[in-house]
C-alpha cells in the first residue's frame, strides 16, 4: 500500500504551500507529509500558522472583492448574444455513396451517408 | 455515418480547445444553452474583471467582449468539464489581447520573476516575528484590501485572485493564465507574502491612525 518514508524538514518546509492548498502530487505525499508534522512540533507550528494566515487572507478577499455587475450588463450581454446568433451562416451539405461489394458471390450494397455542416462567422475577422 | 463540425476560430487565444460533436444543434438551441449555462457567472466575472482592468467601464467592457467571444466558440466548450474555468480562460485571453496592448505596461520577465521566486522558506526560524502582522489584520477594511491588490504587479494580482477568492486549483489557473502549474506555485506564494505585507502595512498606518482615516 502506501510507502511510508521520513523527510527532512528542509523537504518540508518549501512544499508546505502544497500540503496546504492540497497541491501535493499523491495520496502518499500527504501521509508522509502528516506523518512529519505529528513528529515535527516545529514544522506542524508553520504549516498552522500559515494554513490560518491563508484562511484569513482568504476571507478578507472574498469579503472585499465581491462587486455586483451593473444593472444591465445582463441584458447588454443578452442583446449582443442575439445579435451574433442572427449572424450565423449555416449550410448542410450531404453526400451519399453507395458502394457495392461483392465477397464469394453475395452482393451487398452500403450506403453511407455523410453530413457536413458549415458555420460561417465574420466575428472578429477585422482585428 | 459520420458527422463532422467545422468552425472558424476565433482568432486568438482559443485554438487549443478540443473541437466537439455538436452538429445537430441549431443556433437557437447553442443560444439558449448560451444563456442557461455561460450567463450564471456574469457577476462572478466582472468582479475578475475589475481586478484585470481596475476600472468599472473597462471591467464591463472586458465582460461583454468575452461574453461575445466565448459565444462564438461555445460550440468549442464541452459539456459536463469546467465551464466557468473555460469562460476565465475568455476573459484572461481578451485582456490580454484587446485592453493590455494599448497599455504599454512592461511585463516582468521570466528573470524577474524567478528573482520573486526565491523562497525564505528554508528553516524554522525565517518565520519568527510575522505574528504581529496577522494580529493587526483585524483593523484591516475592504477598502484597503482592494488597494492592496490593485497596487500588487498584475502576474501575482491575478494568481492570488483566481486561487484565493475563485477557488482554482494550480493546473487550472495555468490554463487560464497560460503558464506552467509550477509558476503559479511559486507567484501564488509570492503574491500571497506581498498582499500580507501590503496588508499589515495599513493596518499598522490604521493603527497610528485611528479614527482620522477617511479610507
Amino acid at each position: 500500500m502506501y510507502e511510508l518514508v521520513r523527510i527532512s524538514c528542509e523537504e518540508v518546509l518549501p512544499s508546505v504551500i502544497l500540503f496546504i492548498d492540497n497541491e501535493l502530487p499523491d495520496e502518499n505525499q500527504y501521509l508522509i507529509f502528516t506523518v512529519h508534522f505529528q513528529e515535527c512540533p516545529p514544522c506542524c507550528q508553520v504549516m498552522e500558522h500559515e494554513r490560518t494566515t491563508i484562511a484569513l487572507m482568504k476571507k478578507l478577499l472574498r469579503d472585499s472583492c465581491n462587486e455586483e455587475a451593473p444593472a444591465g450588463l445582463d441584458e447588454k450581454i443578452r442583446r449582443q448574444t442575439d445579435q451574433l446568433a442572427g449572424q450565423y451562416q449555416t449550410e448542410f451539405f450531404s453526400q451519399t455513396t453507395i458502394t457495392e461489394l461483392t465477397v464469394d458471390g453475395y452482393t451487398s450494397i452500403q450506403v453511407t451517408q455523410q453530413y457536413t455542416e458549415q458555420v460561417r462567422h465574420e466575428f472578429f475577422s477585422d482585428e | 455515418m459520420g458527422v463532422t463540425y467545422a468552425l472558424m476560430e476565433p482568432k486568438e487565444g482559443l485554438g487549443e480547445v478540443a473541437v466537439v460533436d455538436r452538429a445537430k444543434e441549431s443556433v437557437a438551441q447553442k443560444k439558449a444553452r448560451f444563456e442557461r449555462d455561460a450567463m450564471q457567472f456574469t457577476g462572478q466575472l466582472y468582479a475578475a474583471a475589475l481586478r484585470y482592468t481596475k476600472d468599472p467601464q473597462d471591467a464591463q467592457d472586458l465582460v461583454q467582449d468575452t461574453y461575445a467571444r466565448a459565444f462564438v466558440a461555445f460550440h468549442q466548450f464541452e459539456p459536463g468539464t469546467n465551464l466557468k474555468a473555460w469562460l476565465y480562460r475568455i476573459l484572461s485571453s481578451t485582456f490580454i489581447n484587446t485592453y493590455r496592448k494599448d497599455q504599454r505596461r512592461p511585463q516582468l520577465s521570466d528573470g524577474e520573476l524567478e528573482d520573486w521566486q526565491i523562497y525564505e522558506a528554508s528553516s524554522h526560524t525565517s518565520d519568527q516575528g510575522r505574528s504581529a502582522e496577522d494580529i493587526a489584520l483585524d483593523s484591516i477594511v475592504d477598502a484597503d484590501v482592494k488597494e492592496a491588490l490593485a497596487a500588487m504587479p498584475e502576474e501575482f494580482r491575478i494568481t492570488v485572485y483566481l486561487a484565493d477568492v475563485e477557488g482554482f486549483s494550480y493546473k487550472e489557473i495555468a490554463e487560464i493564465i497560460g503558464i506552467p502549474a509550477g509558476t503559479v506555485m511559486s507567484r501564488l506564494h509570492r503574491g500571497r507574502k506581498l498582499l500580507r505585507e501590503s496588508l499589515a502595512q495599513y493596518a499598522k498606518d490604521r493603527g497610528f491612525n485611528r479614527g482620522e482615516s477617511d479610507v
